[in-house]
């Protein structure tokens, strides 16, 4: 209600004033709030760390042996070999393997937590094929047991989308993993927000099962192109009144619309898009929608055959993110082959991303990486440890916005980090510490590092008096 | 679904030389100079022979031998072939697809079999065999019923005769309703076999009387199947989780004398002495460490490894798209022991304490064993490795499947489109 009351009384004074409302005194100009909810996220304490004698893949293709990384002030101050630092806290990891923190493109903790109750369903507004207006955020339950699982795993950094039975289904969020009581307390700084898109089957199957639009594949073109004109004539509207305003006019500012709020901050380029899209006909497709409305058409998530149109998605810069293996649960999940990633990552000026859309497979990104690059070299291909790594680490930050302050071991950059018992492309690989900026926020050997959810806290334990 | 030109021409011409003397077509294969994984008390053998005839594993290194065919294994690793479970291999395509589907149906009641329907010529099967399975307990998807139907055993060779056993156990889904009470559904599985077991104490008494000939009418199809899990004939497999319900399950063994398995198992850790003291076997997920529901907060990737030091019998499946996902399997052992499980144990979990379970005889390398054999490139649970040859009942089949098609295709580099890349 408190929205109409101000419309009304500018209908009202517009009335009165036809014929002058472009002139005479300015009203304060209407400009939106592009981050309501910010991030209250504050750096565990961190002291001064130096990691020696590592196996370490910097993610951005390099590997180094017995290399040292000294973390100071939450950065990476220093790679190379024989760093010293006085008064830092020595880790002797000969052995072992160092690599950036792992960061997961796809995920849908807090949104669609465990216990997978009724109450927790949160990921998806699949009651209209474009909602936009939705911000997955309002839905992340931060006690989700799975983040503290991810970070046993090494994941640092992950983006939590909406579900995928929509054309449009709203906004994402970047998180840094850490234990908070609240979103905003895990939400990474300055990072863009996302727009999760779907092709494909969900949409259509979820509305065309209503009665409703889409039914079809061409419905769902129809009903993104709809959206985006309505997008368009937002910002143009917007444009308008700033230009008038700067002018030294008086408009009337354009009514607020909160689903056309996010996609124009798409057309804006401040959004990026992150498209459910398995098929190559429809990332095609896809590539030109972005086109035809001049907006970059980002991450395909899911990218089953993204090896069909390899060189189409690194002429265009868009990134893949791919599963190693999984198939078969849909059509359009039918021809998965185990090397996808590769294919796509031997393009110049590809980006190949491993990401895993489960909060069990979140746990395993490295060996889901792994799988890629052992099938792959099985098959011709001659894949490192280093480039493997960079699926998960660089290509991962790229595609969400982030990578000036993650994803890489690079001085300057965020000390996230992840100590390994061996190489991470194992399945007998463990993470044994993880940092996020610096700070330490997982150590298998030390309970005192490992968070526990509320949720889990004094469940199914013994009741007799101690 | 390829199988090597000697074998199909050995299936062919049995046919025809049944009547004269089979075993003049028989050949016999040794691999020698394997490590062999044994999956049984044997544990692992050094530059081992294994020779095998007719299916059957014949002789483990024997002190002579005069054998058709000789593999060199270089010292490479020969296991037993894996055996999935759990899942419906054969029974779907693609899970979206309605019309690909046949592991259920609404009405679904104990006596239902979908290995009827079972298509070995599925994309799934031969794709399955890259992970070195070569045996697996297909069960149905079930319907409204606790009764989800009957499973069945059936081999990966792509065959037409892939069905080994079938209906060879029950599967009954217990646990958290979303309407109505977890009470309500264990005593309906109660009251099935009270009612049995008193129409069998009855028939026995009628049979020692000899009297009351109404009572010989021939039993239903439901009658038989409920005797055949009084009688341990048959195992009752039974998915639940919590550990209250566990103990009940046990109880239930204990009165009916069943063959009991549990499946799932989320919360096995807390009751495990009482699970290997009653010798019930359980076949869990290796991967699943997140409390899905209230009735598996213990669920934990150690949980494997914890279970075989009390004494349970494990065995590993794949939950989730266990179908589709079955190749990972040895993965999900590799996980388990990476999270302390014995590397001994992890195997059985894949191979010999499945086939114990449901009676199937495979999954070990013994004598009188069916000769499903992986020789692998290295260690089989880890990533890296892969099937360098695989032995179906002794016949050798291929690990490529469609998606290695696929790959090609799109990798082979040509003037025209792909589509005449074949």
């Amino acid at each position: 209600m408190h929205r109409f009351a101000p419309s009304t009384l500018m209908l009202a004074i517009a009335a009165s004033l036809v014929g002058c409302q472009d002139s005479g005194p300015q009203d304060t100009k209407v400009a939106i709030n592009k981050n309501p909810y910010p991030s209250t996220y504050q750096a565990m304490p961190a002291q001064k760390t130096l990691i020696k004698n590592a196996t370490v893949l910097t993610g951005t293709g390099d590997r180094l042996d017995g290399a040292d990384v000294l973390l100071v002030d939450g950065k990476i101050q220093a790679v190379g070999k024989g760093l010293s630092a006085s008064g830092a806290t020595s880790i002797d990891a000969k052995g072992k393997w160092v690599t950036p923190g792992i960061i997961d493109v796809h995920s849908h903790l807090g949104a669609y937590p465990n216990p997978s109750v009724e109450s927790h369903q949160d990921g998806n507004e699949m009651t209209s094929p474009v909602t936009a207006e939705v911000w997955v955020e309002h839905s992340v339950w931060p006690q989700d047991p799975g983040f503290n699982a991810a970070r046993a795993g090494g994941i640092t950094s992950l983006q939590i989308l909406p579900g995928s039975a929509n054309l449009i289904g709203g906004r994402s969020v970047t998180l840094k993993n850490v234990p908070s009581v609240t979103m905003q307390g895990m939400k990474y700084p300055d990072a863009p927000y996302g727009l999760k898109m779907a092709c494909g089957e969900n949409p259509k199957r979820v509305y065309g099962s209503r009665k409703e639009t889409p039914s079809t594949r061409m419905g769902n073109m129809a009903g993104y192109r709809n959206a985006w004109i309505e997008a368009t004539e937002y910002k143009r509207a917007w444009e308008k009144y700033d230009t008038q305003y700067a002018q030294g006019k008086n408009p009337k500012a354009p009514e607020r619309d909160l689903t056309l709020d996010t996609l124009k901050g798409v057309l804006d380029g401040d959004i990026k898009i992150h498209n459910h899209c398995y098929k190559a006909e429809e990332m095609a497709m896809m590539i030109d929608l972005g086109k035809e409305f001049k907006y970059d058409s980002g991450t395909f998530h899911h990218a089953i055959e993204a090896y069909k149109i390899s060189d189409l998605l690194a002429q265009n810069g868009n990134c893949a993110a791919m599963w190693p293996d999984w198939w078969g649960f849909k059509m359009e999940a039918y021809d998965m082959i185990h090397e996808n990633v590769a294919v796509v990552n031997a393009v110049k000026n590809s980006c190949a991303i491993v990401h895993s859309d489960s909060e069990t497979t979140i746990q395993r990104l490295n060996q889901e990486a792994g799988k890629v690059m052992y099938r792959a070299n099985e098959n011709g291909f001659d894949l490192k440890e280093e480039d493997a790594i960079v699926w998960i680490t660089h290509n991962a930050a790229k595609s969400l916005g982030i990578d000036d302050t993650t994803g890489s071991l690079v001085t300057g950059k965020q000390a996230d980090i992840v100590i390994w018992n061996q190489s991470p492309f194992s399945v007998y690989a463990k993470a044994e510490q993880v940092f996020i900026d610096g700070a330490k926020v997982y150590d298998r050997f030390d309970d005192k590092y490992q968070a526990k959810s509320d949720f889990m806290l004094g469940q199914a334990t013994a009741n007799k008096a101690l | 679904m390829k199988k090597l030109n000697h074998s199909v021409f050995k299936k062919s011409l049995l046919a025809f030389a049944l009547t004269a003397c089979s075993s003049v077509w028989a050949t016999s294969t040794a691999i020698t100079n394997a490590t062999v994984y044994t999956a049984t008390e044997q544990g692992i053998l050094k530059n081992a022979t294994v020779v095998f005839e007719n299916g059957k594993i014949t002789a483990i290194n024997p002190t002579s031998m005069n054998v058709d065919t000789t593999i060199d294994a270089k010292g490479q690793i020969l296991t037993p072939g894996f055996i999935g479970s759990m899942n419906q291999l054969g029974l779907v395509e693609v899970g979206a697809v309605a019309r690909s589907r046949d592991a259920g149906f609404k009405k679904a009641n104990i006596t239902f079999d979908p290995s009827l329907a079972f298509n070995p010529k599925s994309s799934l099967v031969s794709y399955a065999r890259k992970g070195g399975i070569t045996r697996d307990v297909i069960v149905p998807s079930g319907g409204d019923s606790i009764f989800a139907g009957l499973a069945s055993v059936v081999d990966l060779s792509g065959e037409f005769d892939s069905v080994q056993t079938s209906k060879m156990a029950v599967l009954v889904n217990l646990g958290s309703e979303s309407k109505g009470s977890r009470a309500h559904t264990l005593s309906q599985l109660i009251d099935k076999l009270e009612k049995q077991q008193k129409k069998l104490a009855k028939a026995k008494k009628a049979n020692s009387e000899k009297k009351s000939k109404k009572d010989k009418k021939d039993p239903t199809k439901e009658a038989l199947i409920l005797t055949a899990l009084l009688t341990g004939e048959k195992p009752l497999i039974i998915r639940a989780s919590r550990a209250q319900e566990l103990l009940q399950l046990i109880k239930l063994k204990e009165q009916f004398s069943l063959n009991l398995i549990i499946a799932d198992a989320g919360d096995a850790i807390a009751v495990k002495e009482q699970l290997a003291q009653a010798n019930v076997p359980v076949i869990i997920s290796a991967m699943d460490n997140l409390p899905s529901s209230f009735d598996s907060l213990n669920a934990s990737l150690q949980n494997a490894g914890i279970l075989e030091k009390a004494g349970v019998k494990v065995g590993l499946s794949i939950f989730g798209d266990g179908t589709h996902n079955l190749y990972q399997l040895r993965f999900d052992a590799g996980n388990a022991i990476s999270h302390g499980m014995s590397q001994f144990g992890a195997l059985k979990a894949v191979s010999a304490n499945i086939a114990d379970m449901f009676g199937i005889n495979a999954g070990k390398i013994a004598v009188g064993k069916a000769a499903d054999l992986s020789l692998w490139s290295a260690d089989p649970f880890e990533l890296s490795s892969k099937v360098q040859t695989l032995w179906i009942g002794g016949e050798q089949y291929s690990t490529e499947s469609r998606q290695d098609k696929l790959r090609e295709r799109y990798m082979k580099q040509s003037h025209l489109p792909k589509a005449y890349s074949k």
